[in-house]
């Protein structure tokens, strides 16, 4: 079990490699920071722009190899990402945001999947009444709801509650307020920063979950082996949650590893809306400022995630289906 | 008391709510079940014998409607809650159901389910006594190694062991009641054998009254001591197992017993085909159910007195104790035989009949056929770690007007053969020959194109065979378009094929689903006919049919040969069919043909003890028979052809290899036996001593060996030959048992 994973995790990180640098030179080849450098006001010669671009190893003269090597070597020796054309650090930006976005989705990652495998589990046992019908209508409304739309209700939601209240109870933006006395008023500003987009990302995100569940318990739910333990005398519930509940998480729990990085990675929409500068908006930005160093990091940031995800699926796998657990 | 039954059944009913209407599929069933008895109920699909056994059990979702009564010993089962249900569920009624393959949790070890049984219903059973339990439960039903099996799970064991342990599951609280569900539709012939025995013993062990539900006529003629036909929701006959067989009384009855072939009969008549189909039970039953499909009433007779009351069940004097049909004149019907009822179509006669088989040309000829499939590991490079061989060097051929056909269990290669000949791919390792071009002479384009019209296919399931979007014209006129007809001469030759199989022509412009299954296999024959083949190929052409339907496929089939001058070649795991149908047989065990010839030579002598067990594992429908049947019961199962045995692929199992000396072992193992012929006759086999003495090996108790010499056929030339089997062997001399 241990050497598969290994031998799985090593194929990764080939993959990760071949990815990462296939990027990078797709972004060395069509991003030119010099082009935006000129509109700047004094508009710098472009000498001046050489000069700086050189020191902070962006080169633009370097053939696309040299460059290539050049950034591999600092990453490989240094873990050195490099540097963005204004001259910030890769390194000490990717930290910030990383810890932003992992703030702003991990507690809404984790409670929608409890809620959405909960309800589709609910909704399984009571298939075509009234309950189900709610749960899962909400589930696929929420499919044609464009995620901002769904969020700038719930901001306003929030702001209605605030007016009303006379008093401002949730913030819709930002992560947190300057000059808070540290302890329990910290507490009391995190709690007010995080529950609106927590509980936006959450009601937007389990609907898939739930849907899946739901689908495929019903699939076992009149499989043969259900009939079997119920003709061994176990009552309809315990059937349901004995046999059929464990055969129909397996495939959820291998959608559950891959959604999380599209999650993390494709989080743009929340993070600009709630103002909260996390890796989504980080790489449509380092796109538009043509950031050939952070674009490239955000890319291998996606490939790392899934290749843990997928990992984490197989070893969810493993545990719920002993059929996968030979060679 | 034992005069009590341990299960009433009354007035039982059970109707279900769909979109389209009220189903009342149970229509009023009465029995009683004593402990040790069996009751066979038998009836084709849809005549709501498993929905009344899942109504015993109580597992009918809560919007179905059921009513009457379920006694179990004397306690009313209806109308009890699921937890009150629950009590009875597992400990005093227990079910095996048809499919072993799904029935089984597959996350699951077997020591946990059938633990689970155990402690639902042993509140308190320490966990060595679960386990002690279950090893006793997994030995009684002869899964060796049974303390090591508990923790496997059930993949890893074969489909008939799978239904062992579901045997050990149902009679681990020695339940009073055992109800099967076709347990062995799903299996192999040989495997079925097994499991019939265990399933004897198992009631032996727990004295539990068995409800055997089939649709097939033989599995329950050895074991059932009554039997109860359905028909449309319905008994329409009950009596003791001998008395249905020797004595029908109801002509649907009648009609099931000529319809299904005998693997002990070589003369060939028709089999009895029952026209129409049974009444949909959407629709409120008017009258006797049977009356559009009865031959009495279609001849203008009469059989029942009012035509607008359904007749009810009756005691019928004259033909046994306790025989109840729903028939007015059941009296008269009681000698009769299918024949003098049912309109039965001459047998066809083929203008081939009279020329010897060496003077026809040959359509088809395979030289040495093999195939190999690699066996792949690794997930990005990719390395060979073994071979299966699938097929490995088959060679037969067929001449014009003959039906071929090839048995043997699943994963024998017998599909496989056919495939590759139906694909006709130039990379084929050996010859395939027809009509003399070969599979080598790379034939491109428009010739292959004409060559392929040659051989067409009828394939198993009817209604996966036909695209549902095609209607019945579109399906025939499809492989006229690719042979580039004229779409004037479509039409025509689309309206001749309908004729052809029996089919109204107007009814082309319908969709498939508008027909029954039977007459869908009839669309796919008149499909693969469209172009005037030589060779049709079938593939297990009625085993997804009813018996009743089975019988008109199989004579619509019979009468195609004759007329048209075809060739079939069949692959089948039913005998009794391909005896019936066939003119020669080939019998394949792990990719090699061992035993091949004509096809009463091979079943009324058979050679290879791999032969002799498959036919002696065949239930025949008559008591008499089965009573007197010495089985030749295979161990284990098929070997995969990947770990296939060297030398004879079949001495890991063979019932002879097991009594030889050893220096007779040795030659067993070494070679693989060449083809040896019997006398001058159409009959060849591969084996070293098919003389020598066979070891009759029980299922549940494999280490109890019994040898007895090679006898005539498995069932004995009559009751009286057979029962003698033992005998004839200790008076050679050569009886022994072994411990």
């Amino acid at each position: 079990m241990f050497k598969y994973i290994l031998k799985r995790a090593l194929t990764y990180v080939v993959m990760i490699f071949l990815v990462t640098s296939a990027g990078y030179f797709l972004a060395v080849q069509t991003m030119n920071p010099a082009l935006l450098e000129q509109e700047k006001i004094p508009r710098p010669t472009p000498e001046q722009i050489q000069a700086n671009f050189a020191s902070l190893k962006l080169d633009p003269q370097m053939s696309a190899w040299e460059r290539y090597v050049q950034w591999l070597k600092d990453i490989l020796f240094h873990f050195d990402w490099g540097r963005s054309p204004n001259g910030a650090y890769i390194n000490s930006e990717f930290g910030q945001r990383v810890w932003v976005s992992t703030r702003l989705f991990a507690a809404a990652i984790i409670l929608s999947l409890i809620i959405g495998v909960a309800l589709g589990v609910f909704s399984a046992a009571r298939q075509y009444k009234a309950s189900d019908r709610i749960i899962t209508g909400y589930s696929y409304l929420v499919y044609i709801i464009p995620a901002p739309i769904a969020y700038f209700l719930v901001q306003l939601g929030a702001v209605a509650i605030n007016q009303a209240a006379g008093d401002r109870i949730f913030f819709v933006t930002g992560i947190s307020s300057p000059g808070v006395e540290p302890g329990w008023p910290t507490i009391v500003d995190m709690a007010a920063h995080y529950l609106v987009p927590t509980f936006c990302i959450t009601i937007m995100s389990w609907g898939g979950y739930q849907i899946a569940q739901r689908q495929y318990l019903l699939d076992s739910v009149n499989a043969d082996f259900v009939r079997t333990a119920r003709a061994k005398g176990l009552t309809r519930n315990q059937a349901i949650t004995r046999h059929a509940l464990r055969v129909s998480f397996i495939p959820v729990a291998q959608s559950i590893a891959f959604t999380v990085p599209a999650i993390f990675t494709g989080g743009f929409f929340a993070e600009a809306i709630f103002a909260w500068p996390g890796i989504g908006l980080w790489s449509l930005q380092a796109i538009g400022a043509q950031d050939v160093n952070a674009a490239t990091a955000t890319l291998a940031y996606g490939s790392v995630l899934f290749a843990v995800s997928a990992i984490l699926a197989d070893i969810a796998t493993t545990i719920v289906d002993p059929r996968v657990r030979m060679n | 008391m034992s005069a009590n039954p341990v299960l009433s059944v009354k007035d039982l009913n059970v109707s279900f709510n769909t979109e389209n209407g009220v189903v009342h599929a149970v229509r009023g069933i009465n029995f009683d079940l004593h402990a040790g008895k069996t009751l066979g109920i038998v009836g084709e699909s849809g005549s709501g014998k498993s929905v009344a056994s899942m109504a015993i059990m109580g597992l009918h979702p809560t919007t179905a409607d059921i009513t009457g009564s379920i006694q179990y010993k004397g306690k009313e089962l209806l109308g009890l809650s699921d937890k009150e249900m629950c009590e009875h569920r597992g400990k005093d009624i227990a079910m095996i159901f048809q499919d072993p393959l799904s029935s089984l949790t597959p996350v699951y070890t077997i020591g946990d389910q059938i633990g689970e049984v155990l402690k639902v219903h042993n509140k308190g059973m320490s966990k060595q006594a679960i386990k002690d339990r279950s090893v006793e439960l997994m030995r009684l039903v002869g899964i060796p190694d049974p303390a090591n099996r508990l923790k496997s799970f059930p993949h890893e064991f074969s489909g008939g062991m799978r239904q062992r342990v579901m045997i050990a599951m149902a009679i681990a609280n020695d339940p009073a009641v055992l109800i099967a569900d076709e347990p062995t539709t799903a299996l192999d012939v040989t495997i079925q054998a097994q499991v019939l025995e265990v399933m004897e013993k198992a009631q032996e062990e727990t004295g539990a009254g068995i409800i055997m539900i089939t649709h097939d006529l033989g599995v329950v003629a050895g074991m059932a001591d009554d039997i109860m036909v359905m028909y449309a929701g319905k008994p329409v006959e009950i009596a003791r197992a001998e008395d249905i067989y020797t004595r029908p009384a109801h002509p649907y009855t009648i009609g099931l017993l000529g319809a299904v072939p005998r693997v002990d009969r070589a003369d060939k008549v028709s089999l009895v085909p029952i026209d129409g189909t049974p009444p949909n039970l959407l629709n409120e039953v008017h009258g006797c159910s049977f009356r559009p499909r009865c031959p009495i009433a279609k001849s203008g007779g009469q059989c029942c007195k009012d035509v607008a009351e359904e007749p009810a069940l009756r005691l019928i004097e004259g033909a046994g104790e306790g025989h109840y049909a729903a028939a007015d004149i059941a009296e008269q019907l009681v000698d009769a035989r299918p024949e003098d009822l049912y309109p039965v179509p001459e047998v066809p006669e083929s203008k081939y009949d009279s020329i010897p088989r060496e003077e026809r040309p040959t359509v088809l000829e395979v030289k040495n056929l093999k195939k190999h499939f690699p066996l792949l590991k690794g997930a990005l490079v990719k390395r060979r770690v073994g071979t299966v061989k699938a097929v490995n060097g088959v060679s037969f051929d067929i001449r014009e007007g003959e039906c071929f056909s090839i048995v043997g269990e699943s994963g024998c290669g017998k599909t496989t053969t056919l495939l590759e000949i139906m694909e006709f791919n130039k990379e084929t390792d050996g010859d395939i020959l027809v009509n003399g071009s070969s599979v080598h002479d790379g034939l491109k384009g428009s010739e292959l194109l004409k060559m392929r019209k040659n051989q067409q296919m009828v394939f198993q399931d009817p209604t996966g065979a036909l695209d549902p979007r095609f209607t019945v014209y579109e399906v025939l006129a499809e492989p006229l378009e690719n042979q580039g007809w004229k779409k004037k001469d479509i039409q025509k030759r689309v309206i001749e094929l309908m004729r052809t199989v029996g089919l109204q022509p107007d009814h082309v412009n319908r969709f498939p689903n508008q027909f029954s299954g039977g007459q869908r296999q009839r669309i796919g024959i008149a499909r693969a006919l469209a172009v005037n083949p030589k060779l049709v190929a079938l593939d297990e052409p009625v085993s997804a049919l009813d018996v009743s339907v089975q019988a008109g496929v199989i004579n619509l089939l019979e009468k195609l040969r004759a007329d048209l001058g075809l060739s079939y070649l069949m692959v089948a795991h039913d005998l009794a069919v391909v005896r019936h149908a066939s003119d020669r047989v080939a019998v394949m065990y792990l990719g090699r043909v061992v035993e091949i010839g004509h096809v009463d030579q091979v079943f009324d002598n058979p050679i290879h003890p791999y032969t002799r067990a498959l036919l002696s594992a065949i239930p025949v429908p008559d008591p008499e028979v089965e009573a007197s049947r010495e089985r030749i019961i295979l161990e284990g199962d098929l070997p995969t052809p990947l770990n296939a045995p060297d030398g004879c692929p079949f001495s890991t199992r063979c019932p002879i290899f097991k009594l030889l000396p050893e220096e007779k072992q040795k030659v067993c193992t070494s070679e693989h036996p060449a083809m040896s012929r019997e006398g001058n006759l159409d009959h060849e086999y591969a084996c070293y001593f098919p003389n020598e003495e066979v070891a009759i090996v029980s299922a549940t108790n494999p280490e109890a060996v019994v040898g007895v010499s090679q006898d005539e056929t498995p069932w004995g030339d009559s009751a009286l030959a057979a029962d003698s089997t033992v005998a004839d062997s200790s008076a050679a001399g050569e009886g022994s048992i072994r411990a």
